[in-house]
């Protein structure tokens, strides 16, 4: 009777051995796209409907789940500019204004698909608990849901590729459930110091037809940061950082 | 299955759009020894001219009268960083040539020019010229004790600094005081170098210690008495939702001393302590338009009864004829005609993005208020940065509130704005 009583609990126990554990997964998708400190350049490319771009190019320094520094080194328009970000706090720093100001997650300072929460990226497991995981064919399926509602999507829900652990595809929602963009992660390329990931982002939004946005990587790479460049006042000497 | 489906589709779409961009390379953006930047700038301005103002009157005192005026306005502003070492010499000069019916003038300005050494990343020292800029207000900033005023109509300007030495301690704690970093300034005026920051004979010392803490901005500001009375203050901001910001502004200067006027021309210099203070927000909604309204408290303005006494010297000048009067009401001109010179104000701006389905164009309109009088000014405004490094940029400026009220008495009753900047 003990035997059979015992059979069945490891048959019982079997599906949980087995159950998806979502929440590591997530955390590996994070240190696979990037490391927890690292620097990289960012080429942030805007396209109209009638095929025009807009090009922005980024200088950013990330240390840590939740602090992100980038500096725009072009257009001209825009060069000099730096955006911090601090856990849910963001702020943008102006030369000709000579001060930072407080911006939100929703915005966008390039004017692109891209919001500052797309620029500004954190760790999404600093942003997201796992609220469901399924296993597909060839990926896996992350429901993700907002820990706080000051995080710019209410919901995603994430594809990640099974071998390499890596996303595909992002689907971003509102509250209400409205679809605000979709994500796209491809031409995964190494670069170097065992960091092998998407080169390219690209994202649409059915509240922008027709337009979207590229987002690529060059130049991604550890490197240790000081606490102290990722406040306001070191925002107008982030550039000295550059190497 | 069906999602499985979808994920294999999604790879699919995903491989395939990849291929259209270029790959990018980052090399040719690397940090250069010398860099060099800047804009310039063609505007075009058109006043209607209020010839019953005090302002116009004073303005036009002895000159041939007018109903218009155009006025075309050239600008080049060049801004570069030199590094060597530790060490950075960075700098924006300001160019400026300018032509209306009545005269034509160029000036070029060094706004900055300062060389600053970084020994660690939490300790920066620097001497020469800077413009600082304290406080956390859009269109006022009581606590902007070491800067040059800022133009409420153009908040985000650059504007020029002084001579002045500072240093930058930074620190990170961690826990509930995320950030500290104190920020100590000097400032010596004499009759060659920061003459028009007051008395010369003074090395003028100020400090703003800022915290960031349980996130939210917080500014300590100080300047001791010397070229100017004594002054403190303090500053916040803080996101109460992630489209929702708050900030405030509160300043006390010590004995300040302001010439004040009756309608006879009687000038009396009142000494007392004045309290400014500014309480302002900024709203983002979800189709992007962003609101900003801020009430600011001027103490070292001029009441309603204060102006209606100048008005009236002004009146009575004209009315008589005498020149002696005239001569007093023009001294006192830049004392009364500064912008904001009242005591109650209401600012209010709407900025909507890619309006009408067109992105980069950003419709705006601004509205100020002096609530003691009910004058008010109202900005529509028009902007395009769609093109590659230009800006464009049309604002017509209405101006309302009759005899005896501060944008009543304005030089211009409208101004339309025109302008194309271009950066490189």
């Amino acid at each position: 009777m003990k035997k059979l009583l015992g059979l069945l609990l490891f048959f019982a126990a079997l599906p949980a051995a087995h159950a998806l554990d979502g929440a590591q997964i997530l955390q590996k998708v994070d240190r696979n796209l990037e490391p927890e400190t690292y620097e990289s350049y960012r080429q942030l490319t805007d396209i109209q409907p009638d095929g025009s771009k807009k090009v922005s190019v980024l200088y950013t320094m990330k240390k840590g789940r939740d602090k992100v520094v980038a500096l725009f080194l072009a257009p001209a328009s825009d060069k000099g500019r730096v955006t911090l970000r601090l856990d849910e706090n963001m702020w943008l720093y102006i030369p000709e204004v000579g001060r930072a100001i407080r911006v939100t997650s929703l915005q966008s300072v390039t004017g692109s698909v891209f919001n500052n929460a797309d620029i500004l990226r954190i760790d999404y497991t600093a942003e997201y608990d796992v609220e469901a995981a399924e296993e597909q064919k060839d990926a896996y399926l992350l429901s993700l849901k907002a820990k706080t509602g000051e995080v710019a999507y209410d919901r995603l829900k994430m594809w990640v590729d099974k071998q390499a652990l890596l996303p595909v595809t992002i689907e971003a929602y509102a509250a209400s459930g409205l679809l605000l963009k979709t994500l796209r992660f491809s031409s995964v390329k190494d670069f170097g110091g065992g960091i092998k990931r998407p080169a390219t982002l690209e994202t649409d939004s059915p509240l922008y037809k027709g337009y979207k946005s590229v987002m690529q990587w060059s130049g991604l790479k550890k490197r240790e940061f000081p606490d102290e460049i990722f406040t306001l006042n070191y925002l107008p000497r982030v550039q000295e950082l550059r190497k | 299955m069906k999602q499985s489906l979808l994920a294999v589709a999604l790879f699919a779409a995903a491989a395939a759009q990849a291929a259209e961009e270029p790959e990018f390379d980052a090399s040719q953006f690397e940090k250069k020894p010398f860099e060099i930047g800047g804009y310039v700038q063609l505007k075009q301005e058109s006043f209607a001219l209020n010839q019953d103002g005090a302002f116009y009157k004073l303005g036009f005192h002895n000159r041939p009268q007018r109903e218009s005026l155009d006025r075309t306005t050239g600008t080049l502003q060049l801004a570069g960083k030199a590094r060597y070492g530790i060490g950075t010499f960075d700098f924006r000069t300001d160019s400026e040539l300018m032509r209306d019916q009545l005269a034509h003038d160029h000036q070029t300005k060094i706004f900055e020019a300062a060389y600053a050494v970084r020994p660690t990343p939490g300790l920066s020292m620097e001497a020469g010229k800077r413009a600082l800029k304290w406080g956390k207000g859009y269109a006022w900033n009581p606590i902007g004790f070491v800067e040059r005023p800022k133009d409420p109509n153009d908040p985000a300007l650059a504007r020029e600094g002084f001579v002045i030495a500072d240093a930058d301690w930074i620190s990170s704690p961690g826990a509930n005081l995320q950030t500290i970093a104190f920020t100590p300034v000097l400032l010596p005026v004499s009759s060659d170098v920061n003459s028009d920051f007051g008395e010369p004979g003074h090395l003028n010392p100020a400090a703003k210690l800022y915290l960031l803490y349980r996130d939210t901005d917080i500014d300590l500001a100080w300047q001791g008495k010397g070229s100017r009375p004594a002054r403190f203050g303090l500053d916040f901001s803080k996101n109460l939702a992630s489209n929702f910001e708050v900030h405030g502004e509160w300043a006390r200067i010590l004995q300040l001393q302001r010439p004040v006027t009756d309608s006879a021309g009687n000038v009396t210099i009142e000494t007392a302590n004045a309290t400014s203070y500014l309480l302002g927000l900024r709203y983002l909604t979800a189709s992007e338009t962003t609101y900003i309204a801020e009430y600011y408290r001027n103490g070292t303005g001029y009441s309603e009864d204060e102006f209606d006494q100048f008005y009236q010297l002004v009146d009575n000048a004209f009315a008589t004829g005498n020149n002696a009067l005239v001569q007093k009401a023009l001294s006192l001109s830049q004392s009364y005609g500064r912008p904001n010179a009242g005591q109650d104000y209401l600012y209010f701006r709407a900025q909507v993005k890619d309006a009408l389905g067109i992105v980069y164009f950003s419709p705006a309109v601004t509205a100020m208020v002096n609530l003691q009088d009910g004058s008010y000014q109202v900005t529509p405004e028009l902007q395009y940065t769609g093109i590659k490094n230009f800006e464009l940029r049309a604002r017509l400026f209405l101006l309302e509130g009759g005899s005896g009220t501060e944008f009543g008495e304005k030089l211009a009753g409208r101004r339309l704005e025109l302008y194309a900047r271009y950066y490189f």
